[in-house]
């Protein structure tokens, strides 16, 4: 074989640029598990509350909040606690409720742990309640869009036999939901 | 739990739909099982979650040219370089977020009615690195169109016809990507090339006359440069020249999940899946790298694949409800190697071939039909293969072998 001597011609584009040498994608993106629970209530004709579930990733919630105040690579329980309220702050920003001319209110009751396969999410607890009869629901879901066009909200909703399912994405961000 | 059964409800429909894995949650395979429901840890001191670590230079370079884009949030060229590092960033520890985040970042120019031709070839590459290929293709056309010398979107058309199995086309981009990138780009994209047409020994040569010059080159590169050395040695069936040339790969690019995985598949294949564990970290957040270490335990018939094998199959069914289809290959081997569902395995690796015809998809597609008891559904590979003239010393036998059960029971039909 003959050698050659290598030219560096392309040098700036080998240093700077990104190779496409490797074509394998490796790893789970973003997801995020939302589940909504209707509850009838026997009480008041119409009225429901509903129970919801949201589980983000804390790697994601990392991105956004930096959790991991010592920079050690790892979320403590420590780290997560003291930055909940900036949490359900930051959340609740990008989820929002309402039924027809009817406004809805999703208030945070309580935040856990959950763990999934691809690790840890803070599971966000919360109700929505909505003024007056409701039959239907409008749910308008953002979360990580803008920083992350690829996150996915996984949806279901349960309502007496009844199990919806949907994928939240920047192009399926707002739904209708029949309860 | 104000309304028992339904927070668990998400998991549930997870784990629908994996076979026999979906019963781990019962009583007594629960302590295995990595889930219990929301909980509140007993100790602050409790790790949650591993994060890249503030401390880690790739982080800090993220984090600076993070601030240079927000000064200047109209500057096309801080947002390339910004998701350009994610992109890289992403690939190195096998995590697609960043694949995302580089999307966000360059989103405004792509959404620009004539998007520049940097912007569009950023996007091809995430595009690429989804597997998305043909949407990948159609970009770099049109940034090829505007800039017909930009060497990146030249060689990253060259890798998505390898990887889709359309050498002649692969080689007038290396060749343009050699024109406009230079020699050693050329020489590297060439090398790749030879060693999918049965001229790994060819590929070796071009390779290594890089290798002779590496100092001048930058890392990434050597480290690319030695994978591919790597590959084609394995081709050649030369174990001891793949294995240090995965060895030099690494420590140019150490951790690199790209390597590490394909490393990991050389030690499975040679037998030496203890050593596996070694170099995949157990709480590996990567899929492809998580699943070489299934692999790994199933070999050693591990008192805990059971686990390992219910992280992964619950991971791939993640991935499934959120619509990404682009681990093909890697489902392939599960079904056929741990699952040992030869039917699901031939199944996935037919979709999979529609989308990607490297070496390893065409090796796991015979394996798969050969333990399905179906050679006739391999027919496309090996015809494939023939015309190719792919040489590789594990999947040649396998062919074969499958050409024979052809020719004695050419009728057989399930």
């Amino acid at each position: 074989v003959r050698r050659t001597k290598v030219r560096t011609a392309g040098q700036a584009l080998l240093a700077a640029g990104t190779l496409a040498a490797t074509a394998v994608s490796a790893h789970s993106a973003s997801d995020a598990y939302l589940t909504l629970d209707v509850e009838r209530r026997a009480s008041s004709a119409g009225s429901v509350v509903i129970h919801g579930q949201w589980d983000v990733a804390l790697r994601d919630l990392d991105f956004v909040l930096k959790l991991d105040d010592d920079g050690d690579g790892n979320i403590t329980w420590a780290e997560l606690r003291k930055h909940q309220a900036a949490i359900a702050d930051y959340a609740y920003t990008y989820l929002h409720v309402s039924s027809g001319a009817n406004a809805c209110v999703v208030r945070a009751t309580r935040q856990a742990v959950d763990n999934h396969a691809d690790g840890a999410y803070a599971a966000l607890f919360f109700d929505i309640v909505c003024d007056g009869p409701t039959n239907s629901i409008t749910l308008d879901y953002r979360m990580f869009f803008a920083i992350d066009p690829s996150h996915r909200g996984i949806f279901v909703l349960r309502s007496g036999d009844n199990i919806a399912t949907s994928l939240l994405s920047p192009d399926n961000a707002k739904i209708e939901l029949k309860l | 739990m104000p309304w028992p059964g339904i927070p668990r409800l998400a998991l549930m429909l997870i784990l629908g739909g994996v076979g026999t894995v979906s019963a781990a949650p019962s009583a007594d395979v629960t302590p295995m099982a990595p889930y219990r429901a929301p909980f509140a840890p007993a100790s602050d001191r409790e790790v949650l979650q591993q994060v890249p670590a503030a401390s880690d230079p790739k982080v800090r370079e993220m984090a600076a040219l993070r601030r240079k884009l927000d000064a200047a949030p109209s500057d096309l060229r801080a947002a390339a370089d910004l998701a350009r590092a994610y992109i890289d960033f992403g690939r190195q520890i096998g995590d697609a977020h960043y694949a995302g985040y580089a999307e966000a970042v360059i989103a405004p120019w792509m959404a620009k009615p004539q998007p520049s031709s940097v912007a569009l070839v950023l996007q091809a590459t995430i595009l690429q690195f989804r597997h998305q290929f043909s949407d990948a293709r159609d970009l770099l056309k049109r940034a090829l169109k505007d800039e017909p010398h930009n060497a990146q979107a030249w060689l990253t058309l060259a890798t998505l016809d390898m990887v889709q199995g359309d050498y002649p086309q692969a080689a007038e981009d290396c060749q343009a990507a050699a024109r406009t990138g230079g020699f050693a780009l050329g020489l590297a994209c060439s090398g790749n090339r030879l060693s999918y047409v049965g001229k790994a020994e060819q590929s070796v040569a071009l390779l290594t006359q890089i290798e002779g010059d590496a100092p001048s080159l930058s890392d990434p590169f050597k480290a690319w440069v030695q994978g591919l050395l790597a590959e084609s040695a394995e081709r050649l069936g030369d174990w001891t020249a793949a294995e240090t040339h995965y060895r030099k790969a690494l420590r140019y690019t150490p951790d690199d999940n790209f390597l590490v995985v394909a490393y990991a598949d050389f030690l499975l294949d040679r037998g030496r899946p203890k050593e596996v564990l070694g170099l995949i970290p157990n709480d590996a957040q990567s899929d492809t790298a998580f699943l070489r270490l299934v692999l790994a335990q199933a070999a050693l018939k591990s008192p805990d694949l059971a686990r390992y094998s219910w992280i992964m199959a619950a991971r791939f069914e993640a991935l499934t409800q959120r619509g990404s289809d682009y681990y093909g290959r890697e489902q392939v081997r599960f079904a056929l190697h741990v699952q040992h569902d030869a039917d699901l395995a031939l199944d996935l690796a037919k979709r999979n071939w529609q989308v990607q015809r490297g070496p390893w998809d065409a090796r796991v597609f015979l394996e798969a039909a050969s333990a399905a008891h179906q050679p006739q559904a391999a027919i496309p590979v090996l015809a494939f293969l023939e015309q190719t003239k792919l040489q590789d010393p594990v999947i040649e036998p396998l062919a074969r072998q499958l050409l024979l059960q052809l020719k004695s029971e050419p009728a057989r039909a399930r």
